[in-house]
């Protein structure tokens, strides 16, 4: 536990000596609170159930499987291309991100592989997935400490993006658009220059946000410093995406593993933070929503002509095997390992989802802090209820 | 209001109320999946505005809520929680369920942990399907609630009879007291039961 | 701790993609496990430009997750399990009309092999080659029982509890292993194979049915669109 900083500590002990107290006279008794299955401050059904001595957790469990609706044992039962519809819905903020890795590992195993302009279409998705599911984060933020207006930019200008996916897609939320061997339709006529104008917009909002929250000095002093998790937690815990990121490990799967997409195209970087603490989770996911609009922006010029559907037969059955095939969704690793045994459908799919990891590390960073953080370190961990349940 | 509780309602009176209350709704969210993001859009976003239909989306606790919307999966661990909190809303109250899931289970309709459909817990006005539904949608849903509590007879309600409607057609002749639309008489064997609105029309199965 | 200003916080990530792992790189890490390990590991296999599988024995499982994390594998992916068993239901998508098929019931195992019909399997990354890998090991059949990973990697505990519920796999040294998604009288593991599903049971697939049927295409035009067609046809099939 050396790596625990002076805070934690100082809480670690004050929590010890909590427990020391219970039994004398006249101090504070424990108390036991749950915040959930239903609550305004858990996003969701996560049930949090909490120890409290005073003011101070002492010890807390989430309880999660308000949301377990059994996606694993429903793929075996589905085929291939009616896998899709069904993993749109883990992380329903970023549905075309979920589908991407699903295909690939298909694609994987039949070794086809799309074509480039489906590719970059995908890869443009995608990322229009995440700068639509982190924007609402970003306003959900300010919900979470009492600031209403940011939620409201949020679900202005995410409808933009929203827009942008109902348009190339037909579906707002769940568009079921990727399929094995590419995707299902071109993009419609003027798709491209509306998307340039509406990444300008989506910067804009970007900056408003830096503006409204992050230089807030209320927002600041409830996020700085409160929930730390060093790189050695977060990698034991499995952490992902930003929540890893944010702890000064620079791992990024978009660029650190090759796959069939179009991210090595587009100039973009990596952000990281040393700080591993509410704040920095924040900021980091907010640096990534700017560098999908740049990667966005960049590949809308370098769209290729061609086909976007390879040749595939008719009734897809794929070949016996196993793939794993994982990718940086907007809320971090989300993978795919996929048994196939030749059949129409998968034999055993099991979905790493990255929300899963990322909330299994709250018993150990809520403890010690006070009951105000416990919605700050939960709103900065970012988890989607779909997500972990599955 | 003694006329109430006497179980009877001049027609004037009772269009006055119904209309009142049925323009200062509060809703209480109840998002559990997806569509509670589509239901946060409608409810919260500038875009779809439903306060201009009179709908007031704050209220954190089901004790001051006037209709539930139930947006999303209802799981077999959740159900309990779900009957538990309907109970707790003061009467009169409404319900809408929001999307295929809590409609009948949806693309989750051979899981072993969904629940079939919400209605098997609690009564559903309003069903509005769809996967998830667009925020339109719901907000059709909401006007149509809203045309159903403006028809309701208030006192049957209160007497915690079925929904009752005060149309024309269901008229009884008591002789003498009543003109057009007067509550609290007892409910005559031609109004049907409590039939469920779906947003779009068509059957229920 | 005083925090930083945004500007020093910030660290210059690596510009230069680092060399992608070749298949040296995963041939050099079965070499180092096998040192590190011994005869626990059964076997392994690379696939080419792609991935990393070993097995290794049901004993050495907790020796195996901490002799990778020792050599540079400290972060922990996903640890699940797999029934082998071919389903005895089947899809229930069958042709209603045809003859019943005689179900399967050979176990075959997948990469790297296997003996018995439940397997667990785990993931495991090293952030800084950027090179992953998949451990397997054998469950005995009549006793589900396997050495606990918590003690290596604490992300592990939910992971084993995810894999009690679903496949009845015991771990043993895990310190709570309650219901993690399901209600407590629960009965059954919904992820073995012998688990039905009862809503398909229930109600029988009708066919193949057309319920509306589809326009009519010229002959034309369906060759232009046969690209689209067949990927479309392909999925309601």
């Amino acid at each position: 536990m050396t790596m625990l900083s002076d805070r934690q500590q100082l809480s670690y002990i004050a929590s010890q000596a909590a427990d020391a107290r219970l039994n004398v006279e006249l101090e504070t008794e424990g108390m036991t609170l749950n915040i959930g299955p239903q609550h305004p401050a858990t996003h969701g059904t996560l049930r949090i159930i909490c120890r409290l001595d005073g003011e101070q957790v002492v010890w807390a469990e989430p309880s999660a499987g308000y949301m377990h609706r059994g996606y694993e044992k429903l793929t075996e039962v589905r085929t291939f291309p009616q896998v899709t519809t069904l993993i749109n819905r883990i992380d329903w903020l970023g549905s075309f991100a979920n589908e991407v890795p699903f295909i690939l590992a298909a694609e994987k195993l039949m070794e086809i592989e799309a074509p480039p302009r489906a590719q970059v279409i995908r890869t443009i998705l995608f990322e229009l997935s995440r700068i639509a599911n982190v924007s609402l984060f970003l306003g959900d933020l300010g919900v979470q400490m009492g600031a209403i207006t940011p939620v409201f930019l949020a679900f202005r200008d995410r409808e933009y993006v929203l827009n942008l996916i109902e348009g190339a897609t037909g579906g707002r939320f769940h568009p079921n658009f990727d399929r094995i061997g590419g995707l299902k339709d071109d993009l419609p006529k003027g798709w491209i220059d509306e998307t340039r104008q509406v990444m300008i917009k989506l910067q804009q909002f970007c900056d408003t946000i830096e503006d409204l929250l992050f230089g807030n000095e209320i927002f600041q002093s409830r996020m700085r410093g409160i929930g730390i998790i060093p790189a050695d937690i977060a990698k034991s815990y499995g952490l992902s995406g930003a929540n890893l990121r944010a702890s000064g490990i620079d791992y990024d799967l978009r660029r650190d593993q090759e796959l069939p997409m179009a991210w090595d195209k587009a100039d973009w970087r990596v952000w990281t933070h040393p700080d591993g603490d509410s704040f920095a989770r924040c900021w980091v996911r907010l640096q990534e929503t700017r560098e999908s609009c740049k990667i966005v922006e960049q590949l809308l010029d370098q769209i290729p002509a061609g086909p976007i559907m390879t040749k595939v037969p008719r009734i897809i059955k794929v070949p016996e095997g196993e793939a794993w095939v994982a990718t940086e969704n907007p809320l971090g690793e989300m993978g795919y390992y996929v048994v196939s045994k030749g059949d129409l459908g998968p034999f055993r799919v099991k979905i790493r989802s990255a929300s899963f990891n990322n909330i299994s590390v709250v018993p150990w960073a809520l403890k010690g802090v006070y009951v105000p953080d416990v919605i700050t370190i939960l709103a900065s961990l970012y988890f989607i209820l779909g997500d972990i349940d599955r | 209001m003694g006329l109430v509780d006497r179980g009877r309602m001049p027609a004037p009176l009772t269009k006055l109320f119904n209309m009142s209350r049925s323009y200062s709704l509060w809703v209480y969210q109840w998002g559990l999946a997806c569509c509670a993001i589509e239901m946060g859009a409608a409810f919260g976003s500038p875009r779809y505005d439903v306060m201009r239909l009179g709908v007031i989306p704050l209220p954190a606790s089901p004790r001051q809520a006037d209709f539930v919307c139930i947006s999303g999966t209802v799981t077999d661990k959740m159900a309990p929680a779900i009957k538990r909190l309907w109970e707790q809303m003061p009467e009169p109250k409404y319900s809408i369920s929001m999307g295929s899931c809590a409609n009948c289970g949806g693309p989750y309709w051979d899981s072993y942990s969904v629940t079939k459909g919400v209605d098997q817990i609690i009564p559903i006005d309003v069903y509005v399907p769809g996967c998830p539904p667009r925020p339109e949608a719901l907000l059709e849903g909401v006007v149509l609630l809203q045309q159903r509590i403006k028809n309701e007879d208030m006192a049957a309600k209160w007497r915690g009879d079925e929904y009752r409607n005060n149309r024309r057609e269901y008229e009884v002749d008591d002789g003498g007291y009543r003109t057009h639309g007067v509550s609290g008489d007892p409910i005559p064997s031609n109004v049907p039961p409590r039939e469920p609105i779906v947003v779009g029309g068509g059957p229920i199965e | 701790m005083a925090p930083l200003s945004d500007d020093q916080a910030t660290e210059e990530s690596d510009t230069d993609t680092l060399a992608l792992p070749g298949d040296g790189l995963r041939e050099g890490i079965v070499d180092d496990l096998r040192e590190r390990i011994g005869d626990a590991l059964i076997d392994a296999h690379i696939s080419p430009n792609d991935d990393l599988w070993v097995r290794v024995t049901t004993d050495g499982w907790k020796d195996t997750g901490t002799a990778l994390k020792a050599a540079g594998f400290d972060h922990f992916c996903f640890l699940s399990a797999i029934d082998w068993m071919p389903s005895p239901y089947g899809t229930g998508e069958d042709d209603p009309d045809a003859e019943p098929k005689e179900p399967d019931t050979e176990i075959v195992q997948g990469v790297t092999g296997g003996e018995t019909r439940l397997q667990v399997f785990a993931r495991l990354t090293d952030l800084d080659r950027h090179v992953g890998i998949t451990i397997k090991a054998d469950v005995p059949d009549d006793e589900p029982l396997v050495d606990t990973w918590t003690e290596s990697f604490a992300g592990a505990n939910w992971h084993e509890r995810e894999c009690h519920e679903m496949f009845g796999i015991g771990f043993v040294g895990h310190p709570d292993l309650r219901n993690m998604y399901l209600p407590t009288d629960f009965e059954g593991h919904p992820l073995r194979k012998d688990f039905p599903l009862l809503a398909r049971m229930v109600k029988p697939w009708p066919g193949i049915v057309d319920v509306e049927p589809m326009p009519e295409f010229d002959e034309e035009e369906k060759n232009d669109d046969q690209k689209e067609d067949e990927s479309t046809e392909g999925e309601s099939s």
